[in-house]
């Protein structure tokens, strides 16, 4: 820092950095740093779990509920229909924020199961039912059903086989199966009613978030119902109703009012997602309040150190220096202290998303972006920056006048 | 100069000041001598011709602009450029050697060579001082350093406040040749001050104050 004359290069520097405080100066850095890393990673987490409450197939997905009617003891000594009769149907058809309606529609016979893998076995009676294929999440592939072939795709909750792999395996010693390994258990179903039984073969063939049953396709339910099933046409007792506004007040009005139940309130997940944001937005401020309580330690010690220094400032002026160059050392210093923060938080943050980001993965959060987030530092800690430099400026034109 | 009275002085009134309240002209390559009483407003005369107060009456112009009109970046121009500036209190900082404290200015304006420099602080007797710092030095010494600093740029007048005050009949000999000297060279004026202890220049004109 010294020429052939032993003379420091940077004599202003030299003759400014009087009275700066080492300490003042870490306390901000210290506070800005955690403002900033608090507001970069509340909101880097919010768009890193963003997806799981607004994607298609999200398990916090808001716009499908299933309806039944409610199920009192009172309704059904007097006989109260559990169906959903035609004029229903096309009254909810009708209302604003119903998109689509579709039927489950259920078998008029008994089915009952076996599955098999390695020497064990479980047989029970099942159950299923069937919706249209656009009301299913995840249509595997092969779904559908040819009566010539024979073989039966399902589709369960993925809940079932949490249930089975967490629940049933673990307590009995059983094996536990990945969503791969299912698909090839062989199911064997057989059907009876109409005074005939036969056994198809049937496969686990996909999992879904949505629909909380098992799930055959309509085209076999149809055939399996014309074969096994008396003739008689039933009435739906449970509807699928896609919605265009989740979280609409006229839907909960309209349900109670006709006594439908909403089967697996995902009204929850509404709750869950505005928690979300209402905690983002708290931590958010609370790291927005303490980047301005830096800012603030930041100008008085600016202005502190201005004061201190102020008759050597008054006599550079004197010499001839321009506001911009006696002020040159102090916008340095700021500027430097300023982007180091920068750089650290946005490292930090980047740390902590690392280390977070593998506890989502089993929700399906692979991340979003990071750039939203770095630029929002940007814009924070350059709004810091240009108020101190503002602070500088204006402390060396008091200077000037006096 | 056209009337220029300090505020603080609006009810004195000029009392006999062949300054205040006066119309004078200066002119380069003049010598002037402004001889004072104390507290008769020697050094405000300084600092509104230097531009750092204002509070006067009257107008004072630079060529044809009144000086009331320059902006900050035109009197940093000036400073740099045109007018040279001896305070009272030299203004120097402490904590810098000598050498540095020339230096700071000679940076700003790229005017001197090192060796010039070195010149002027051999002529004026300090030149094993230069790498001492200014708060170790004696006023006397400090007062050649001044000099030496204001004499670091161009100018087209030089504005002395005092600044003999602490010189010998010897050392103010060398400091008034040398500004006398660097005032021919450019064509300048040399405007100085003095409450007894005169510097030794050939006075062209005196002003009482």
């Amino acid at each position: 820092m010294s020429n052939d004359n032993g003379i420091s290069k940077n004599l202003l520097w030299k003759l400014l950095r009087k009275h700066v405080s080492a300490l003042q100066m870490v306390g901000f850095s210290l506070a800005s740093l955690v403002g900033l890393v608090i507001v970069l990673l509340a909101l880097q987490f919010y768009n890193d779990i963003k997806p799981v409450f607004s994607s298609d197939d999200s398990f916090m997905r808001q716009d499908y509920m299933v309806l039944t009617k409610t199920v009192s003891s009172f309704g059904s000594l007097l006989g109260a229909s559990a169906e959903f009769s035609d004029g229903e149907l096309d009254e909810l058809s009708r209302q604003p924020w119903v998109r689509k309606v579709g039927k489950f529609t259920t078998p008029q016979y008994r089915i009952y199961g076996s599955l098999t893998f390695g020497n064990r076995a479980l047989r029970t009676y099942l159950f299923y039912e069937s919706v249209p294929d656009e009301f299913i999440d995840e249509l595997p592939d092969g779904w559908g059903f040819d009566p010539a072939e024979g073989k039966v795709p399902v589709i369960v909750s993925r809940d079932y086989l949490a249930l089975y792999n967490f629940g049933f395996a673990a307590t009995r010693n059983m094996p536990r199966v990945s969503e791969g390994m299912i698909g090839m258990i062989p199911i064997r179903l057989t059907l009876s009613g109409n005074g005939r039984s036969e056994t198809v073969e049937g496969r686990i063939a996909g999992f879904s978030n949505r629909l909380n049953t098992i799930i055959v396709p309509e085209e076999f339910m149809q055939w399996s119902n014309d074969r096994f099933g008396a003739g008689e046409q039933r009435q739906p007792s449970r509807l699928i109703v896609e919605v265009s506004r989740p979280g609409d007040k006229a839907i909960s009005e309209y349900t109670a009012a006709h006594g439908y139940e909403i089967a697996g309130d995902k009204a929850d997940s509404g709750k869950a997602s505005y928690l979300l944001r209402l905690m983002t937005g708290i931590i958010i401020t609370v790291g927005a309040i303490i980047s301005l309580l830096a800012f603030f330690v930041l100008i008085l010690s600016i202005n502190l150190l201005m004061q201190k220094n102020s008759r050597k400032l008054q006599d550079l002026l004197m010499l001839g220096y321009t506001p911009a160059q006696v002020s040159a050392p102090y916008v340095k210093m700021v500027l430097v202290t300023n982007d180091t923060v920068l750089v650290v938080a946005c490292v930090i943050m980047l740390v902590c998303r690392s280390l977070y980001l593998p506890m989502l993965a089993s929700l399906g959060v692979t991340g979003g972006s990071v750039i939203v987030t770095v630029i929002v530092a940007i814009l924070i800690m350059g709004a810091i920056t240009a108020g101190s430099v503002y602070a500088i400026r204006r402390r060396i034109d008091i200077l000037w006048r006096n | 100069m056209h009337e220029v009275l300090p505020k603080v002085f609006a009810a004195r009134g000029a009392d006999g000041s062949e300054i205040w309240c006066r119309d004078v002209v200066l002119e380069r390559d003049r010598k002037y001598l402004v001889s004072a009483h104390s507290g008769t407003g020697k050094s405000s005369l300084c600092s509104y011709l230097y531009g750092y107060r204002n509070d006067y009456s009257g107008r004072i112009v630079f060529g044809i602009t009144d000086i009331a009109t320059f902006g900050i970046g035109q009197w940093c121009d000036l400073r740099c450029r045109h007018l040279a500036y001896l305070p009272q209190e030299m203004r120097l900082f402490p904590e810098l050697t000598a050498m540095e404290n020339v230096e700071l200015k000679n940076r700003l304006t790229g005017y001197r060579s090192h060796g010039d420099i070195g010149q002027m602080f051999e002529r004026l007797g300090i030149a094993e001082k230069a790498g001492e710092q200014v708060s170790r030095l004696s006023i006397g010494q400090q007062q050649r350093v001044a000099i030496i600093r204001a004499l670091c740029q161009p100018f087209d007048f030089i504005l002395l406040d005092e600044p003999v005050s602490h010189l010998d009949e010897s050392n103010n000999r060398l400091a008034a040749a040398l500004v006398a000297e660097e005032a021919a060279k450019q064509g300048a004026g040399i405007i100085a001050t003095s409450v007894g202890n005169d510097v030794m220049l050939t006075i062209d004109k005196e002003y009482k104050l």
